[in-house]
């Protein structure tokens, strides 16, 4: 059934139900995915997934439902269950629709040539991919992962406030992963790289070197002595850390009480080298997008000015607890989930130097390019994280050897405050992206 | 859920280019979630999930396609989409499928829906009162109940047609304890296979006091201390050590391509002669139990590890073809939305002769790890990590100061080896597992282990 006209059906079913304001939320995603080993395809996806979610006012309170099956036997279901929901719902939060306006910024999020990029190019590069990678170097025994994938993401809000808004956005993007080995040890190397515009753009034999000389610059690592060392967390591992300071800067979170930064409004909260903005409109950022998951517009926020916190990241209700404004940071996962606050395109400003020059810089310290256990290592309340890690020694400016086997330790908190320098290697690959961070010594557990 | 003769249409449109296998799974299921914040329902959802998947193989080659739209055209139009990823001819094929008669070993008393949603939130409600009452150190709670509903029908040309219904249940139980800037959690996450007797059997005020102690010691504790220590793990979520450390290196998915530690290594000692491992969906109402897995073959109880020795592996479909051994009812997936592969149900380690209370008396120094958060692993490498949320400091026998934020790392193997006490009190934890084919509910279990050696991350 077409989607309009479900809700339509679903608005006019729902009155009788005794809903005043009603709003839908639609999803669909479209994607395609190719995956090579041993020069073959192993594995082809083609997957459309597609949603709606309601919500709708009943007794001042908005009950949510939602359901894949877009057919009339689901009418009834959603509408019963979003009835239930809002019966039971006690938080007293005023959360209303939100009303159409006349103006959003514009992201040109999709691009008709990648949307209908031919499978064929995506295998022959899927196996250009695995043969570089192979290629690249003699330890390389094997490529575990590599694949190609596009999709195509549209979305519609509509309710009955006047709310219709519509976006399309599409992607690509290349994954590699290899496992390198010698002796018997074995170490892995992983890199995939995206477009937004042209698949002519992504160089896959880049992606395999990239994937290989990672594995392979860790063949002999060693575990290292426990102490007190000073870090550089290269981008992808300084992405990982700035993540768990992001979800303090949640409104909803603060609300809750499960923010370290409540109360720290116009506060010093990191060192005076700490920039943090939020650019929904940003052109190139994969979470680009002019209208969050409440229709909100969107806009850019400085969230950390040289260290002070000036603002939380909001949603319409989460807003109106502060008094301020949404910042257009309604987030909803899909359409299964309520409406939560989450960034869009969150990005720890850069430096002026390469992460290289950071490494010459440095007399001592370990360069970490892994972080595993992420998920539970690090306490995103208290900011203490204890993950384990891998990376190089660095002795007298050079990468000396590569390192397993370590943990580091400390709080993400203290850690913002002792910044020493930031590269200049940020690029916006999510999100949430930081470049990498020159941090003072935090504890290593190892031998 | 769909009619015999389109299933067949679809099946048939799958082995067009020269297929020589194909399944269709259709998933129906409903879910429903609470949230209590401080002893305010936030949030409350319910949705129905709806879509179906169709599975080519050609030898190890697999094509996978799902879609939402269930009408007849579209259906044939996806498996016809999906079948251009073969480029062969049409084989011979004879299409008999042959209905199995339901299997249900697990007993489901009272249904999800069984209860309305004021009772539920009342469940919520004890938890947070239990929890907030506890001690003023706790200022937050945030107490979650969950349940689903999934039927599923699976078919396939090699004549399977079953259909099968998974009733799941969950409570969380999380409290925070704060002192100045300081902030703990604890929690905690009993769930289900069957009907909602079981949460109206849970001991819900014990659980919501058990999570607020532990947030409150934790507030209190020191962090652990660096290097390599005897480390005693506690039972039941302990388990979630094996689950990371070996669990994911028995898997097909990673043993049919050499791409496991554990590859080509049955028969050997991978373990201490103390260990003795299984995976097991058929344990009784177990959160990680099925009647059938996802490729419609009966769960069954497999042996991993044997006094030490390694004796199998978790087996799916495409892992079988690989390896040329049979299936052994392991293939999961979190929903049609993933191509099904090897994965554990309930995965534990057998329960040995020792006392508790005699491994921590036999422990001169070392770390005692009452709770563990989750963890991670690079099957390929075998190196482990994972977070230890609650814990003690063992000296001449005795658990003293409490400490946390340690991070347990090793390799799977050695760890295994390691391992020279196995109490006798085996228990199991619940958690949800992310891996290729999605989240799926799981069981870790273990009696209390002790490792020689293991290094602890702490500051």
């Amino acid at each position: 059934m077409n989607i309009y006209e479900f809700q339509k059906q679903l608005f006019e079913k729902g009155k009788q139900y005794g809903f005043s304001e009603m709003e839908v939320f639609y999803s669909s995603n479209k994607s395609t995915t190719v995956s090579v080993r041993n020069e073959e395809v192993v594995d082809y996806k083609i997957a459309e997934v597609l949603g709606l979610s309601f919500r709708g006012m009943y007794m001042d309170k908005l009950g949510y439902s939602y359901s894949e099956n877009i057919s009339e036997e689901s009418v009834d279901y959603i509408l019963k269950e979003a009835l239930e929901n809002a019966q039971v719902i006690e938080a007293q939060d005023d959360e209303e629709l939100f009303e159409s306006i006349e103006r959003y910024g514009s992201v040109n999020a999709y691009a008709e040539i990648l949307a209908n990029l031919p499978v064929e190019t995506m295998i022959e590069s899927a196996l250009q991919m695995e043969k570089t990678a192979l290629q690249a170097d003699d330890r390389v025994k094997q490529v575990l992962e590599c694949n190609v994938s596009k999709s195509v993401y549209e979305v519609a809000i509509i309710n009955t406030r006047g709310l219709n808004c519509h976006s399309k956005s599409s992607s690509a993007n290349a994954v590699v992963y290899v496992m390198a080995s010698e002796g018997d040890q074995a170490a892995t190397g992983f890199y995939y790289d995206f477009t937004l515009t042209d698949f002519a753009r992504l160089d896959v034999n880049h992606i395999a070197k990239t994937a290989v000389a990672e594995a392979v610059s860790k063949l002999g690592a060693v575990s290292l002595p426990s102490g007190s060392y000073p870090i550089i967390f290269r981008y992808d591992t300084a992405t990982t850390l700035l993540s768990a300071l992001v979800s303090n800067l949640s409104g909803e979170n603060v609300e809750k009480g499960l923010s370290k930064l409540q109360h720290k409004l116009n506060e010093k909260i990191a060192g005076s080298k700490i920039d943090i903005f939020e650019d929904p409109l940003m052109v190139g950022a994969p979470g680009a997008t002019t209208f969050d998951a409440e229709g909100f517009p969107t806009r850019k926020t400085t969230l950390i000015k040289s260290g002070t916190l000036l603002s939380f990241l909001h949603n319409r209700k989460t807003a109106k607890k502060f008094g301020a404004q949404s910042t257009g940071n309604a987030s909803k996962h899909s359409y299964r989930s309520t409406i939560a606050v989450g960034p869009h395109n969150v990005y720890l400003k850069p430096g002026r130097r390469s992460v290289d020059e950071l490494v010459q810089s440095s007399e001592e310290g370990i360069f970490i390019i892994e972080l595993h256990g992420t998920h539970a290592g690090i306490n995103s309340v208290s900011g203490d994280f204890s993950l384990y890690a891998g990376g190089f020694l660095i002795e007298n400016g050079n990468l000396t050897k590569p390192v397993n086997q370590i943990t580091v330790s400390g709080n993400i908190f203290d850690l913002m405050n002792n910044v020493d320098e930031l590269a200049n290697d940020l690029k916006i690959r999510g999100n949430i992206t930081a470049p990498s961070i020159k941090v003072n010594r935090l504890d290593i557990s190892g031998q | 859920m769909l009619s015999q003769v389109l299933i067949e249409k679809m099946l048939n449109a799958a082995l067009e280019t020269g297929g020589d296998f194909a399944e269709v799974f259709v998933e129906d299921k409903t879910n429903s979630t609470l949230n209590m914040v401080g002893g305010v329902l936030e949030k409350a959802v319910a949705g129905r999930d709806f879509g179906i998947g169709v599975r080519i193989l050609k030898g190890s080659f697999c094509v996978y396609a799902y879609t939402n739209d269930f009408t007849e055209e579209n259906l044939i139009k996806v498996a016809r989409s999906a079948a251009q990823g073969i480029r062969g001819k049409k084989q011979d094929m004879v299409l008999n499928l042959l209905k199995s008669e339901k299997i249900n070993v697990h007993n489901i008393e009272i249904p999800n829906y069984g209860v309305g949603k004021k009772e539920k939130v009342e469940w919520l409600r004890r938890a947070h009162i239990a929890a907030k009452e506890y001690d003023p150190v706790i200022t937050q709670t945030n107490m979650t109940y969950s349940d689903s509903i999934q039927h599923v029908l699976i078919a396939n040309t090699d004549g399977i047609l079953v259909e099968d219904t998974r009733s799941r249940n969950m409570m969380n139980f999380l409290a925070v304890a704060s002192s100045g800037s300081n902030m703990e959690t604890g929690y905690l996450n009993p769930g289900f296979f069957g009907g909602l007797e079981h949460i109206q059997n849970l001991d819900i005020e014990s659980h919501a006091k058990e999570v607020a102690r532990s947030a409150k010691t934790i507030l209190n504790a020191d962090f652990a201390p660096s290097g390599k220590f005897p480390v005693i793990i506690d039972n039941a979520f302990g388990g979630v050590l094996f689950h990371e450390a070996c669990g994911h290196g028995l898997e097909a998915t990673c043993v049919a391509d050499n791409a496991s530690v554990f590859s080509g290594k049955l028969g050997e000692y991978i373990a201490s002669p103390l260990v003795s491992a299984y995976d097991d969906g058929t344990i009784s109402n177990k959160w990680g139990s099925e009647n059938v897995d996802d490729e419609g073959m009966p769960s069954q109880r497999n042996v991993l590890i044997e006094k030490g020795i390694l004796k199998g592996y978790m087996i799916d479909k495409i892992g079988s073809r690989k390896m040329g051994m049979a299936p052994t009812g392991s293939a999961r997936r979190e929903s049609y939305r993933y191509s099904p592969t090897s994965r554990m149900t309930n995965t534990f380690i057998a329960a040995g002769d020792s006392k508790p209370e005699d491994i921590i008396s036999n422990t001169e120094f070392g770390v005692f790890a009452k709770y563990m958060g989750g963890g991670s692993v690079n099957p390929a490498t075998g190196e482990y990590n994972f977070s230890v949320s609650e814990g003690y400091m063992i000296r001449d026998g005795k658990l003293e100061e409490p400490i946390k934020g340690a991070a347990l790392i090793g390799d799977g193997m050695d760890t295994l080896k390691k391992i020279d006490m196995v109490g006798d009190n085996l228990d199991y934890g619940c958690g949800l597992c992310g891996a290729t084919s999605g989240n799926i509910p799981v069981t870790v279990g273990q009696p209390m282990l002790r490792v020689s050696e293991l290094t602890v991350g702490g500051r």
